[in-house]
């Protein structure tokens, strides 16, 4: 990987792991919604479309939460020309991108963990479970970074960020939503094929964000 | 590289935001070994000219062309030939000086030519502090540091002595005075001390 990528990437999580308030509340909102979901529940036994709602619903609260913050961040910060002046658009969205995709999964992972032994769901197809996680996180990841670029040029904060990135993620939450009820309830092993969907969707959305981050990001 | 003839030319800059006129008629060119001033009073648009030179900023109507070896070079590849700082400009605070400074440097810079700017400006001792904890005459120096350490053909600086201290002036005019005759430097500002280390410039309130 283009060592210049590599660098801005570097200084992400640094700056993340000095000033933590912003990955930290992601993952607290990601567990404490968990928690709480669980301790509503009391041991009611859902079925699986209600879980995998459910799931994907913190998933997309949680990504809503952190997410933005990572270009937020550099306007509110002041830090977007200093950037802008040593590194091309192109740099900035992949190096954003890949630490968005990485911050995600990571939520992804505790939250999955979380979801499953506090309500007790155990997938049939444990495979297609996971697959269909990785993959609607990248989707949403790749989603949430070119609004979150957009959003902080516009200098409006979070609220508009949830608002706009709704309508977009909802073919990614609805294709995600019947491939975590399925790999649950153990029906239509065919549904494997909704997997390419999700990361052709990350595919044609990370393409389209790549060749317009340039006007985005610059005046020009 | 810095061998190189480098030249910009400013043609009928003008600049509106909405209906109102900043200013027009900008025209002038620049070649290695002229140093310019940019002045007038607050809100005349000093910063924005420089930044239109720089291409950061879009000019309402008129163009800015820089030429290498006669070869006029794109938009896009500007910023590998200046070295630009302003009180815009801001090194991340979460950072310490020397990971700023490793930050913006292509793999290329020595680490004796970053720590020789940092004893120059008196911030070696400080390398090591996160940018938070500095004065705002620190984080000038430090920016202009930034501006300086790639050996860049054209400097340009907005406001480059604010916040300055009398020795933090002088190690900057010393290092400005040294380095002139080998590129173009481009200075947006009021103080008399920068306008009389150029050559030549503009008032932006004629």
């Amino acid at each position: 990987m283009n060592s210049r990528i590599l660098k801005n990437i570097k200084k992400d999580f640094l700056i993340e792991f000095r000033n933590r308030s912003a990955v930290n509340i992601s993952f607290a909102f990601a567990g404490i919604t968990t928690l709480s979901v669980s301790l509503v529940a009391g041991g009611t036994p859902f079925p699986p479309v209600v879980h995998a709602i459910i799931f994907w619903i913190i998933l997309f609260f949680s990504a809503m939460s952190g997410l933005a913050h990572i270009f937020i961040r550099e306007e509110e910060e002041k830090n977007s020309l200093f950037l802008s002046l040593y590194y091309t658009p192109e740099e900035i969205y992949i190096s954003k991108l890949i630490f968005n995709v990485v911050l995600f999964l990571s939520i992804s992972v505790i939250v999955t963990f979380l979801y499953l032994f506090f309500l007790q769901v155990l997938p049939s197809y444990k495979f297609l479970f996971f697959l269909t996680v990785v993959s609607g996180s990248i989707a949403i990841a790749s989603v949430t970074t070119i609004l979150g670029a957009m959003v902080s040029k516009a200098g409006s904060g979070s609220s508009l960020f949830t608002v706009i990135s709704f309508p977009v993620l909802l073919p990614v939450l609805w294709t995600a939503i019947s491939l975590t009820s399925v790999s649950i309830d153990g029906s239509g092993v065919q549904e494997y094929r909704n997997i390419i969907f999700l990361l052709a969707f990350s595919g044609v959305i990370v393409s389209v964000s790549y060749l317009s981050f340039k006007f985005i990001w610059t005046e020009f | 590289m810095q061998n190189r003839s480098i030249s910009i030319k400013a043609d009928k800059i003008e600049k509106r935001f909405g209906n109102a006129l900043l200013f027009r008629n900008i025209s002038f060119n620049l070649a290695k070994g002229d140093s310019f001033y940019i002045t007038g009073p607050n809100g005349s648009g000093k910063s924005t000219l420089l930044q239109i030179l720089a291409g950061i900023q879009k000019p309402t109507s008129g163009s800015v062309i820089y030429k290498a070896d006669n070869s006029e070079v794109e938009r896009d590849c500007y910023k590998n030939f200046y070295g630009f700082t302003g009180p815009q400009v801001n090194p991340y605070d979460m950072l310490t000086a020397a990971e700023n400074l490793k930050f913006t440097s292509p793999e290329t810079v020595d680490e004796h030519l970053m720590n020789g700017y940092l004893e120059k400006f008196e911030l070696y001792k400080h390398r090591s502090k996160p940018v938070k904890y500095y004065s705002s005459g620190m984080k000038q120096r430090l920016r202009l540091i930034h501006a300086l350490l790639n050996d860049p053909e054209i400097l340009m600086l907005d406001e480059p002595c604010s916040n300055l201290d009398t020795s933090g002036r002088d190690i900057l005019y010393r290092i400005l005075g040294e380095i002139k005759i080998n590129k173009i430097i481009i200075i947006a500002t009021n103080e008399s001390g920068d306008i009389n280390l150029c050559s030549k410039g503009i008032n932006l309130e004629q």
